[in-house]
């Protein structure tokens, strides 16, 4: 059984600042982390192989510093890492995206279909929530999103196809039951990611990451990079700075608290 | 179990330049360094103005004329304070303290760069593991267990738990820093400690970002002393500008300081509020803060820097030079000392390691203005008088060891009539909003690793003392409830450990918490 996992690098969110002249982030001492929702994916993956020894294959598309988050993937249990990078693939928007890396998962496999597909439920840079479903369309696999639960049956190669998820919707929680092969995002509702060990630590290091171009796979040149997205971004600018809220001191007890919140509303 | 040849643990600038040499010397082992920080750079703090010494013997022409610091001090001076508004201008930069052509910027940002040239040398460094414990065979040190994680607040085993992990190694270098967890429990157990106790400072720094770019500003320093300390209290500050938009302001103050109301962030606050200081941050934004122990026993607390099996590099084995609060070029220089000692052949390597560093040139720093903070014992003036001597002879008068020292823990007098004083900094942010800006994250659901002794010895010391620890760490962890009893935020923690020294009954004990944790210093 075949699992993928695609991981994307991003800016560690806790201390990005924008420029207010320029509007720009601010790279200068931002750290550089695995998506934490893909993480989240990840350990559904490594939960998977635990209970029924799939092999594990991380994809990332990046520049070469990507290969830092496939390294750490190896370093907590995956089997083998792709790059995907290339200056082809600069400024790809979801759909070039989606559409590269659905060729680069193929490729890894050998043009094997593989049984299910991870993602995080969104990257935190870009918010879109758009690759994992659109990987699926390019596949033509079932696609689930929201899962924070995924239970197959041992020996699904053979007998059983099937899988049940549970997904997180804003009207609590769907079972959701189809056929594989499919493709999951995952929420931070699934179980804690492991850690990476220090002897993985060491293995990963040590281990063969295969880079992959347009030229691995034959890539429709009008498909990827800049040339392939549609999305044309415009403007990026922070919202405007919203004034600070008042503090109300609790003075005395909550009534008198409350009703000078009241009077406060009033006027 | 992980077997390597050489084992250092730390990754700041003593073990990485005792790592890196080893493979520049032609060294064909393996050599694998472990730090508790998440990312290269993240537990180191400082200044930082870095002697370009230190970098000889380790660092190309090129590669350090590549660090990543984009002034060289070009314009320095040296300030009494005598108030908040006053102070004198030193006509001349005393000769020790001259930094001309310094490279001046972000220790955190120098490792990182280290880090990197270590890794290309064939060096391995594996981020986020916390050294725990020393394993010892017969009193020999023959390895390091790793921490384990994922363990809950109640000491129970999460789903994601991860055991702790064994790595022996043929030696191993402690470049732990100041008041490492395992080296002082290795100086401890081997009494390596010298006669004097090993004292220290607490060094705060903020960097602030201006509203304009100043142009020319980069490469200014400036170092102060009196104010807002008084004279029996040993303390200096700095303002060094690392390149024409921010400004790092920092205060150091000596933990042997005796008023136990005294609050070190209340003390770098009030210097940041003096009109000379405001002059060069006036309008600018707090970006970032941290804090850190500056070990200044100097020559006389050296600790024997070797054991069975074990070196000591940096700031863990002592290595400061007081009078200009400067340790980067001594932990590089001791760590290539290190390095030459083991290309040399690991038999006899402590003594040989030993020999070598006694004959750098840092280490005859540290042994000329070994009186100074002696003579800072009894007041300021005597201290100065000292680092005069120091300089003039070259170090050989006073020969005898000048003052009282006694460990930190020690020297603070009962609080009598306490006046609470609150003082007012506009645009100066408290000990929290500081936390913020250190970037430390701790796992809430861990057990707490700050070690609480025996908390009928915090009611006796919130009588005599009224519990100084919170006032004195930098992070305020420690914060008293209605009830009288003691809380510890320990996720706000910034590994300075204060509270290990300075508590006056000896019942705080720092350990190092879940690896990967703690402040994210860029
Ligand atoms: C405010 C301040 C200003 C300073 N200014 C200057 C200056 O301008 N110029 C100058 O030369 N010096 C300055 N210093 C001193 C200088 O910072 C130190 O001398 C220097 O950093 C010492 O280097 P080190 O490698 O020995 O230790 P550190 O830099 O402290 O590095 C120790 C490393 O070991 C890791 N570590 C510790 N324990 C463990 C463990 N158990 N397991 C795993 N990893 C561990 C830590 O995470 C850290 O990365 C200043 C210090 C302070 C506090
Ligand atoms: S921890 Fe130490 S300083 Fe704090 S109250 Fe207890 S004895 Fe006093
Ligand atoms: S708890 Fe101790 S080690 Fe942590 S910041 Fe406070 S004084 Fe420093």
């Amino acid at each position: 059984m075949n699992i993928v996992v695609c991981l994307k690098q991003v800016p560690d969110a806790t201390n990005v600042r924008i420029d207010p002249k320029t509007n720009t982030l601010i790279r200068d001492g931002v750290e550089s982390i695995v998506n934490p929702f893909d993480e989240y994916a990840l350990e559904q993956a490594l939960l998977l192989k635990d209970r029924l020894g799939a092999k594990v294959t991380v994809i990332s598309m990046g520049p070469p510093q990507a290969k830092v988050v496939l390294r750490e993937a190896l370093a907590r249990g995956a089997d083998r890492a792709f790059l995907v990078s290339s200056r082809a693939f600069g400024g790809a928007d979801t759909l070039a995206t989606a559409y590269t890396l659905s060729l680069a998962i193929r490729k890894s496999l050998d043009s094997a279909t593989p049984d299910l597909v991870l993602f995080g439920k969104q990257a935190i840079d870009g918010d879109t929530a758009q690759v994992g479903p659109g990987v699926s369309e390019f596949l033509g696999l079932n696609l689930v999103t929201y899962v924070r639960e995924i239970e197959l049956k041992s020996g699904v190669e053979v007998e059983e196809r099937k899988f049940r998820a549970i997904t997180v919707m804003d009207d609590g929680e769907h079972v959701v039951e189809g056929e594989l092969p499919a493709v999951m995002t995952v929420v931070k509702e699934a179980d804690e990611p492991r850690f990476a060990s220090l002897v993985g630590s060491m293995n990963a290091s040590r281990a063969e990451i295969t880079v992959l171009d347009e030229k691995a796979f034959a890539a429709d040149p009008r498909q990827i990079g800049l040339d392939g997205s549609p999305t044309k971004v415009v403007r990026i600018f922070p919202p405007p700075v919203k004034g600070g809220g008042r503090r109300l001191d609790w003075n005395g007890g909550a009534s008198e608290t409350l009703s000078e919140l009241l009077k406060e509303l009033k006027s | 179990m992980i077997e390597t040849d050489i084992l250092v643990i730390g990754a700041g600038p003593a073990g990485l330049a005792a790592a890196m040499k080893l493979k520049r010397g032609g060294f064909k082992g393996r050599v694998v360094v472990l730090d508790k920080a998440k990312s290269a750079g993240n537990h180191v703090f400082s200044g930082a103005v870095i002697d370009p010494a230190g970098f000889d013997g380790l660092l190309t022409e090129s590669e350090i004329a590549a660090l990543p610091c984009e002034s060289r001090v070009n314009k320095e001076s040296f300030r009494f304070l005598l108030g908040s508004g006053a102070s004198v201008k030193i006509p001349w930069v005393p000769p020790m303290m001259q930094a001309h052509g310094y490279p001046v910027g972000s220790l955190s940002k120098v490792v990182k760069y280290l880090a990197q040239l270590a890794e290309a040398d064939g060096v391995e460094i594996y981020h986020g593991f916390a050294v725990t414990e020393l394993i010892r065979e017969n009193g020999r040190v023959v390895g390091a267990r790793t921490g384990e994680k994922g363990v809950d607040s109640q000491g129970v085993h999460k789903p994601n738990y991860l055991a702790a992990e064994e790595i022996r190694a043929k030696l191993v270098i402690l470049a732990e820093g100041a008041r490492g967890f395992n080296t002082t429990r290795l100086i401890e157990s081997q009494k390596l400690a010298s006669a004097r106790p090993q004292v220290y400072a607490l060094g705060i720094r903020e960097v602030i970002e201006l509203p304009e770019p100043v142009p020319g500003s980069g490469g200014e320093i400036m170092h102060t002393f009196g104010y807002p300390v008084d004279m029996v209290t040993y303390g200096g500050g700095f303002v060094y500008h690392p390149n024409d938009r921010q400004v790092m302001v920092g205060f150091a103050v000596g933990l042997d300081y005796k008023d136990a109301a005294l609050e070190p962030h209340e003390l770098f606050r009030r210097f940041k509020a003096t009109k000379v200081v405001q002059r060069h941050i006036r309008g600018g934004k707090p970006v970032a803060y941290g804090a850190k122990l500056i070990p200044e026993g100097g020559f006389y607390a050296l600790p024997r820097p070797y054991a069975d099996g074990a070196l000591i590099v940096g700031d863990g084995a002592g290595l400061v030079d007081g009078l200009r609060i400067k340790g980067i070029h001594l932990a590089l220089e001791s760590g290539v000392a290190a390095a030459e000692a083991i290309l040399l052949g690991l038999d006899g390597v402590g003594e040989r390691y030993d020999e070598i560093l006694k004959r750098t040139r840092g280490y005859a720093e540290v042994k000329r203005v070994r009186n100074v903070h002696g003579g800072f014992s009894y007041c300021a003036p005597i201290g100065v008088m000292m680092a005069g001597f120091a300089w003039s002879t070259f170090g050989r008068i006073p020969w005898w060891p000048v003052g009282r020292v006694h460990a930190d823990s020690d020297t603070l007098r009962a609080i009598v009539n306490r006046k609470s004083q609150t003082v007012n900094f506009p645009g100066s942010p408290d000990r929290l909003t500081d936390v913020f800006l250190s970037g430390t994250v701790h796992e809430e659901n861990q057990p707490c690793h700050l070690k609480l002794g025996d908390s009928a010895k915090c009611e006796e010391c919130a009588k005599k003392f009224d519990s100084p620890c919170t006032r004195f760490c930098p992070a305020e962890v420690y914060r008293r409830e209605a009830d009288g009893s003691l809380r510890i935020d320990f996720s706000n923690c910034l590994h300075c450990k204060t509270c290990e020294v300075k508590c006056p009954m000896s019942n705080l004990t720092w350990t190092p918490p879940q690896g990967a944790d703690g402040p994210r210093y860029v």
